[in-house]
């Protein structure tokens, strides 16, 4: 396994590290991996987990490639108007070209924790050579649907505790904070399911297109709430088909802090690695 | 603008390869002095990383070379998370020394860090005696009171986002922190750190800067001072950004005294 720290992109200021497999392990049928940024967290990745994910792929035959987008870690501040939305679509795309360049690599699977996720399949929509994206808890699909999903998420607990109830029936509720939450779900209803519905729709299309989508949970995270908005009943019939393919990690939290859970993010993507590779 | 004049690098030796980022000076009038920033430890590392962005920038534009560096163990150096050891980072400083040096020839060496940087810092300009300047920036002045802290921490943040998920990981000897193991090797080095058990003069100059406790940067003063070093402390309140609510924070007003005193200490 060999690491190269590297410049790359049109105005060369990208900065990345790519792990490269031993020469005889290197297997030329099996995508690139790039992992992307989660929020501010430079490339390391949050508890340095995207380190451990390309030292564990590289020796599997992988060529990975992990950077900082723009205005984050080591990368350049661009000088354009681009909003992050798409430039952070860009400069994955100027990742691919660097690894087509430099590796002969065509095809790619990407990789991204919460943001990083959401730049992923957003990336996988506008970009062929993107044939896989293993999406680990994304939920920053705008400030409509986390809402929409969160309130959602408090009725459906508060409606089936029967504390609750017993609370309501005798008047022991906080009536106040009860107004406001019923208030939100109706309010950012036809918003968040506008969002929604779009975001599905591009699931749909990726599927058509027959790329490789893995969605990783922590058992718990709102973002799981949201695919529930998303996709609804549809989420286990693709499930079943395997068409896409959902992993649920218990006890982790949003960027998996734990050792142990950290370990079975690992394990999930190793053996999401080890099924690319033999097709 | 950050990220310019910037050159991302592996150095060291093969077995142990660093990462290092090198930002080249940007003023017309290089100074003679080159500037290495020591990164705290773990979850602290990861926090600071911006900061010490912004700050490498600002202090190239003033015209020094700057070199900061992963530790081996942490970042994108070579190593494994439970690999990190005290020793090994003492001499990732000297490495990272050697370095900027072969790039500028003999200048003068100043170097910064925070927290446990800070200390690793001063722990090795004790031992060697040829560097002319440290920023101390929070220091930690204890390894046994710094993984108790640590452990404090985890619990908390284990208590308000992990929930139930700790069950039975949190113990009076945790075997990790906030995302980063703590091995029982590292335990032993850490507990072997004591910034007043330090008997060499670190530096000529050194600067203490404190965002927090002022009585433990004025007792680090008063030694430093009886090693005959000459010594400024600065206290400047300002949120702590190794820590989770503050993570987005970058000091300002910290970079700017710390390269203002820099630029006053070698013109």
């Amino acid at each position: 396994m060999r690491e190269e720290a590297l410049l790359f992109g049109k105005t060369k200021s990208l900065v990345g590290i790519i792990t490269d497999p031993p020469d005889a392990k290197r297997s030329h049928g099996v995508p690139g991996i790039i992992l992307l940024d989660a929020g501010i967290i430079h490339r390391v990745g949050p508890n340095r987990i995207h380190v451990k994910i390309a030292r564990a792929l590289a020796p599997m035959g992988f060529v990975v490639l992990r950077f900082d987008f723009s205005g984050i870690g080591d990368s350049k501040v661009r000088d354009d108007n681009l909003p992050f939305e798409e430039s952070a679509v860009r400069e994955t795309q100027e990742a691919m070209d660097y690894l087509s360049a430099t590796r002969a690599i065509d095809r790619f699977h990407l990789l991204g924790i919460s943001s990083g996720a959401i730049v992923s399949y957003k990336t996988a929509g506008r970009d062929p050579r993107v044939i896989g994206a293993t999406l680990i808890n994304p939920a920053s699909y705008g400030d409509e649907l986390r809402s929409y999903a969160k309130a959602r998420r408090y009725w459906k607990n508060a409606l089936s505790d029967p504390k609750r109830w017993a609370k309501a029936l005798t008047g022991r509720a906080n009536y106040q904070l009860i107004g406001p939450r019923l208030r939100t779900v109706f309010s950012s209803r036809r918003k968040a399911l506008s969002v929604a519905n779009h975001i599905a729709a591009d699931f749909q299309s990726l599927i058509e297109r027959r790329v490789d989508l893995r969605l990783v949970y922590s058992k718990g995270d709102l973002g799981l709430d949201c695919l529930d908005v998303i996709l609804g009943n549809e989420l286990r019939e693709l499930s079943k088909r395997g068409t896409l393919k959902l992993e649920i990690i218990p006890q982790a939290d949003h960027t998996c802090t734990l050792l142990e859970s950290q370990q079975r993010l690992l394990t999930l993507v190793q053996n999401s690695a080890l099924a690319m590779a033999h097709g | 603008m950050p990220g310019a004049g910037i050159e991302p690098f592996y150095f060291g030796t093969d077995k142990k390869l660093l990462y290092g980022c090198y930002h080249a000076p940007q003023s017309r009038a290089p100074r003679d002095c080159g500037v290495v920033l020591c990164y705290p430890m773990a979850q602290e590392y990861i926090r600071s990383h911006r900061t010490y962005r912004q700050l490498s920038y600002h202090l190239s534009k003033f015209g020094f070379p700057v070199l900061r560096f992963d530790f081996y163990g942490c970042g994108d150096s070579e190593g494994n998370c439970d690999e990190g050891r005290i020793p090994q980072w003492l001499a990732d400083v000297g490495s990272a020394i050697y370095e900027i040096k072969e790039r500028h020839g003999s200048i003068k060496i100043c170097l910064v860090g925070l927290r446990l940087g800070g200390t690793l810092a001063m722990m090795v300009a004790a031992e060697r005696g040829d560097i002319d300047g440290i920023v101390l920036w929070d220091p930690v002045p204890s390894g046994t009171a710094y993984i108790e802290e640590l452990a404090t921490l985890h619990q908390e943040r284990a208590r308000h986002s992990l929930g139930k998920a700790t069950h039975g990981t949190i113990t009076e000897s945790p075997t990790e922190i906030l995302g980063f193991p703590l091995t029982g090797l590292m335990r032993a080095d850490l507990q072997k750190i004591e910034v007043f058990s330090i008997r060499k003069k670190p530096a000529n100059d050194i600067l203490i800067i404190g965002s927090g406790e002022e009585a433990i940067q004025g007792r680090l003063k008063d030694h430093l001072k009886r090693l005959s070093a000459r010594v400024e402390c600065q206290h400047l309140p300002s949120p702590k950004i190794w820590i989770e609510k503050n993570k987005t924070v970058v000091p300002n007003e910290i970079l700017k005294a710390v390269v203002s005193w820099i630029s006053r200490v070698y013109p």
